[in-house]
């Protein structure tokens, strides 16, 4: 090791410079155009790949009057056509979970702004179909879509406007 | 068993390099893909993800030609073993900040290997590289005192 210290050390930065050379040469095209900014940026390349895997974010009670009063969020109602007419969040759409797994890759009739949040619920905490909705939404390519795990019961109860009939 | 001890030394060192050249093809055939895997990690900026992924396969793909080749090994594997920590240091840091990314060590776009899985695939390489390089000094020992050339592990 002794021996040749130094001759390791410039061996090992020749080595690198050149195959790094030979590296950028061989790429020359794409850094160029990189450099530039006409390619596009590799982490919104990565982003969908790695929305693919994000489960939809909980969002408590306090959280989606917020959204709803602020108009930032469409609501979707996960629940069955019956139920939903019995009784909803105010300016909910209904989009029963049966309908949207039919159509997984466009579940959604309404349209949503890209920046809006899409949150789905259904009748509280021990009832999974909003979630299910929402995993829908989040394979289909939705950006933004939570859940509220309260629902329709916790809704009503802390005495948020909600509204009957209609689909 | 002496057989082994005999050719394990050349095993180690071709096996490490034959990694290292796959790695580095299957990076030089989607270098844009591999530009995503390195931003995902979110340590380098834009410009310095794509040049990262244009000039590190061919250094990975150098230094593993000379690794299978026996040619200038300390140096290649010197390099190798710096790789090696890097990519630990990433991985590592992706596991803290709860990144949930590929590794985007082989096959870009492909099955996710998780960080954990390729952490502790670095870690068998670096395992490798340092024996290596142990019988490198060896051999340069057995030279300098005259003993002939390569005397295998022992």
């Amino acid at each position: 090791m002794k021996k040749n210290g130094l001759g390791t050390v410039m061996e090992i930065l020749l080595i690198v410079a050149i195959s790094a050379s030979v590296g950028i040469a061989w790429n020359r095209t794409l850094l160029t155009s990189a450099w530039r900014g006409e390619v596009a940026r590799p982490a919104e390349a990565a982003a969908p790949a790695a929305n693919a895997v994000t489960e939809p974010m909980p969002l408590g009670l306090m959280q989606v009057k917020e959204l709803v009063d602020a108009k930032q969020a469409v609501l979707l109602d996960a629940r069955s056509r019956t139920s939903f007419a019995e009784g909803h969040l105010q300016g909910a759409f209904n989009l029963p979970l049966e309908e949207a797994a039919k159509n997984p890759s466009r579940p959604l009739k309404v349209q949503v702004p890209a920046e809006a949040s899409i949150i789905t619920y259904c009748n509280g905490f021990s009832c999974h179909d909003s979630m299910e909705l929402a995993k829908i939404l989040v394979k289909a390519g939705y950006p933004n879509v939570y859940v509220y795990e309260g629902g329709f019961p916790e809704w009503r109860d802390a005495g948020y406007p909600v509204a009957k009939g209609g689909a | 068993m002496s057989q082994l001890k005999h050719y394990l030394p050349a095993l180690v060192r071709i096996t490490l390099g034959a990694v290292f050249i796959y790695a580095a093809l299957l990076k030089i055939a989607d270098p844009v893909a591999f530009a995503g895997s390195v931003a995902a990690y979110r340590i380098l900026p834009y410009f310095g993800s794509y040049l990262t992924a244009a000039a590190l396969p061919f250094v990975e793909l150098c230094c593993g030609i000379l690794l299978v080749l026996g040619y200038r090994v300390r140096s290649g594997a010197l390099i190798i073993g710096v790789l090696n920590l890097v990519f630990i240091v990433a991985l590592a840091s992706a596991i803290v900040r709860g990144l949930d990314i590929d590794c985007g060590c082989f096959k870009q776009g492909g099955e996710k290997t998780t960080p954990w899985t390729a952490l502790a695939r670095d870690v068998l390489f670096l395992a490798m590289t340092w024996f290596v390089l142990k019988v490198e000094a060896r051999r340069d020992r057995g030279s300098e005192t005259g003993a002939g050339p390569a005397a295998p592990a022992g």
